[in-house]
């Protein structure tokens, strides 16, 4: 698959596994976490928008975010 | 990003908050005693940066991640306000840079149950846990990666 883009607009919350399953529907998956990683990924993400000091980050610093609650692997290497 | 432009941002984020909802050019305009002439032309090089987000027709804010100025299926109660998101991820990062708690509505993707999830003290409530955030492998839309020009 190579190196992609995470999609904002798309990611959707499930009520489990199960669910995720009968939507895909056949499709290939992408990647799934739970709600406590997603929350933990939000606050080291957007935590620092209202800053007033805010500069935008590298792709390193964004990879670096990812590497750091364990987002590892093909599809969260960023573009 | 340029210096002028990271003022223009910085403003614009801050109307949103004190507002509720995104600002129109002229409210920028007069809030930061810009000509909204001015405005109108930052914004666009900010769109250009991956900044924010301009409704292609209107030139008005469309996305300010993670806010999102138009209704979507992703609504936050947060900071005694209510806001819309522009998807899950957003939904979370709203109360993350408000650094408030808050209440996500909206619904499983698959089933279309109501899926509410109160995020207090930056966990989501024992409840929600057994949720499941999916992201896609393939298509359109807005990326999170694009950066941001220093």
């Amino acid at each position: 698959m190579g190196r992609h883009r995470l999609h904002l607009k798309r990611d959707e919350l499930f009520r489990s596994e199960e669910h995720i399953e009968r939507w895909l529907d056949g499709r290939a998956p992408g990647a799934t976490i739970s709600v406590g990683t997603l929350c933990d990924l939000a606050h080291a993400w957007w935590g620092d928008r209202l800053a007033e000091d805010w500069l935008p980050r590298t792709r390193e610093e964004n990879q670096a975010i990812l590497e750091r609650l364990g987002l590892t692997g093909e599809f969260w290497l960023l573009a | 990003m340029d210096p002028r432009d990271l003022r223009l941002r910085r403003l614009t984020y801050r109307l949103i908050v004190e507002l509720g909802r995104a600002p129109t050019a002229a409210e920028t305009a007069a809030a930061g005693a810009m000509a909204e002439a001015g405005v109108a032309r930052g914004w666009q090089r900010l769109h250009d940066q991956h900044a924010l987000v301009l409704d292609a027709e209107t030139a008005a804010i469309r996305m300010a991640n993670p806010f999102s100025a138009v209704p979507t299926p992703y609504r936050v109660l947060a900071g005694g306000r209510s806001w819309h998101a522009n998807c899950a991820w957003d939904a979370f990062g709203t109360c993350a840079a408000l650094h408030v708690d808050g209440r996500i509505e909206t619904s499983c993707a698959d089933c279309g149950d109501a899926l509410h999830v109160a995020v207090v003290n930056r966990l989501p409530d024992d409840e929600s846990r057994a949720s499941i955030a999916s992201f896609p492998r393939t298509g359109g839309g807005t990326t999170s990666s694009s950066p941001e020009a220093r």
